[in-house]
């Protein structure tokens, strides 16, 4: 095998999901948020077919190719609640969507 | 000359009909929001969702008259066995009952993809069931789970729907993000991905193991509103359209739990000294947290959020015990929570299509009085919430508790009691304020629009939800005999 180790995919694909982690927890606007998941979902296909590579088996890869359509469909109905938002005037900061609380 | 031969997979059919049955509803419907004239296209598109989950239903039944052994289909991607079918059957009967409670609903746009998206959130939760490796598992997870996301955003001239819908996908996706990444670190720490492979494939503690199962075990938990992942619940069922809200706190609950049961318990059952602490744990934490939280709501659906998050508490209970009692327990306790879940929110769902406002403890005051069937009815949910007898709450507690008890789990038990205890607190204060306080003389309480049309059809789902909580206490035993049947075909 050539390239380096899956250690080293499994690490960058670790600090991605750590990265992904932490936007979806900090940031504010939605669209930030949604592309921090996108980086989780895709930190997780990394390590997937890291590990496919490691075994010399395609399962983990077909297992990223459907990650990705499902990442596509979930970003569509984001990006679409999103322009539901704008049309409303309603604010695109997740701190103060507050209407619901109690 | 090449010889072109591709093994194709045999695929049965019969597995699949139920799901297969939904998604020609769903494809029915959206065809219908653009082909049936607008004066029918109500009537169309609830027809063919309901006849879709009633269909999934009958197929569901015959799929588990017909596979006493667990088949996995299609290159094991899929199982065929009772545990499944029983599943799909109860998500079938919540579908039918949500179809009807959507009857009623003063929805004017969207009414075809309305039902499209009910039916195809209803496939993706048959899908999901019947998982055999991590990735069904988390495409049937993302099949209803995004369907339900538009579902909640639905109403688009409500802001409240919108926020719930934008905060269940981010909550949700994260949810599924974080099973995701759990999926790929059991993967690569056995190289399998099917759930007996994955139990055949393991003999060390390895870490990243151990790491991915939690991980699974957090983004099943976010889906079943455990605490600490239930942050979106209350937020998500107050905002969603309340015919929405019943579907998914009976439907999502039972596929999530019954998932985290047999992912648990088939691929993981040489680290169940682990998974069932942590389950214990997350059911001790559900107990705590709904209890105290419902206890201080006025609005109803926020209490029955709450409510929700304790009821998963209890079903947690059954799938830390680790022995067939407790999967017994679990798939009987489904059967009346699932009906007092969704007629208590149908009985919202009425009284707030009466006042065209949000309903809380304030605006039932004395409603039982002006609605008998109605006031009678919630008294009814709210007691099989509670456990008393006469419901099957009652009995689903006992059995619980009885399968924690043949584990060893004294501690959870005690827990279980005295949330019960807490728990009646609240749910007879909405008994309370339907029957002990008067209605005062409010203006703002005036119907809207004068005396409310009769609503047959959520009559009827609100009696068919009375008629399984309370006969599920008198028929116990063939229930338990079909749960008995369901959980044999787990490797307990």
């Amino acid at each position: 095998m050539m390239g380096p180790g899956t250690t080293w995919y499994i690490a960058v694909a670790a600090v991605l999901f750590g990265i992904g982690t932490t936007g979806v927890i900090l940031r504010r606007s939605p669209l930030i948020v949604l592309l921090s998941l996108e980086i989780m979902l895709n930190a997780s296909n990394l390590a997937l077919v890291g590990f496919s590579r490691q075994f010399a088996s395609v399962d983990g890869q077909i297992f990223a190719i459907c990650v990705m359509a499902v990442a596509a469909a979930e970003v569509v109905v984001g990006l679409g609640l999103i322009v539901a938002f704008t049309r409303r005037k309603m604010p695109l900061d997740v701190d103060t969507l507050t209407e619901l609380r109690g | 000359m090449i010889a072109a031969s591709i093994a194709t997979p045999i695929v049965d059919w019969l597995a699949l009909s139920p799901a297969l049955a939904l998604l020609a509803a769903a494809a029915l419907c959206l065809l219908g929001a653009v082909l049936v004239p607008v004066s029918v296209r109500r009537a169309f598109s609830a027809a063919v969702a309901g006849t879709g989950f009633a269909a999934a239903g009958i197929l569901a039944a015959v799929v588990f008259g017909r596979s006493p052994e667990q088949q996995l289909l299609i290159a094991e991607s899929l199982t065929r066995d009772r545990l499944a079918a029983l599943t799909q059957i109860l998500v079938a009967g919540f579908g039918v009952l949500a179809v009807l409670i959507s009857w009623g609903d003063r929805r004017r746009d969207h009414v075809g993809e309305y039902y499209a998206l009910l039916a195809a959130a209803g496939g993706g939760m048959i899908f999901f069931v019947s998982a055999g490796n991590l990735l069904t598992l988390f495409l049937g997870l993302e099949w209803f789970s995004i369907a339900l996301y538009i579902l909640v955003a639905l109403d688009t001239h409500r802001n409240a729907s919108l926020e719930a819908g934008l905060k269940y996908l981010i909550v949700g996706s994260f949810g599924s993000a974080v099973l995701l990444f759990g999926s790929a670190l059991t993967y690569g720490a056995t190289g399998e991905l099917g759930f007996n492979a994955i139990r055949e494939a393991t003999g060390a503690d390895d870490p990243l193991f151990v790491a991915g199962m939690a991980m699974i075990i957090a983004g099943l938990a976010f889906k079943a509103s455990a605490a600490p992942f239930h942050m979106w619940t209350p937020d998500v069922y107050e905002g969603a359209p309340t015919p929405v809200t019943a579907f998914m706190s009976a439907a999502t609950k039972a596929v999530a739990l019954v998932v985290t049961l047999r992912v648990l318990v088939t691929a993981f059952p040489e680290q169940a000294e682990i998974w069932s602490i942590a389950v214990a744990v997350i059911a001790v934490a559900s107990l705590v947290v709904g209890n105290l939280a419902a206890l201080a709501q006025t609005n109803v659906k926020r209490l029955l959020a709450y409510s929700s998050v304790s009821q998963a508490g209890f079903m947690l209970i059954a799938i830390a015990a680790d022995n067939d009692l407790g999967g017994k327990a679990l798939l009987y306790y489904l059967i009346p929570y699932g009906a007092a879940s969704a007629g208590a929110f149908a009985v919202v769902a009425a009284r707030e299509r009466e006042l065209g406002r949000e309903v809380t403890l304030a605006t039932l005051e004395g409603w039982g009085w002006e609605r008998p069937f109605y006031g009678a009815a919630m008294w009814v949910f709210m007691l099989a919430f509670a456990g008393f007898p006469l419901t099957g709450g009652m009995i689903g507690k006992f059995y619980v508790f009885s399968a924690a008890y043949e584990a060893g789990w004294w501690w959870l038990i005690v827990i279980g009691v005295v949330a019960t205890a807490v728990s009646v607190y609240y749910y007879l204060a909405v008994v309370r304020s339907l029957y002990m306080r008067p209605a005062s003389a409010r203006a703002d309480l005036v119907v809207a629009g004068g005396s409310p049309a009769p609503d047959p059809a959520l009559e009827l789902a609100i009696g068919a939800a009375v008629v399984v909580t309370v006969g599920s206490f008198f028929f116990v035993q063939p229930l338990i005999d079909l749960a008995g049947k369901a959980v044999l075909s787990l490797p307990f």
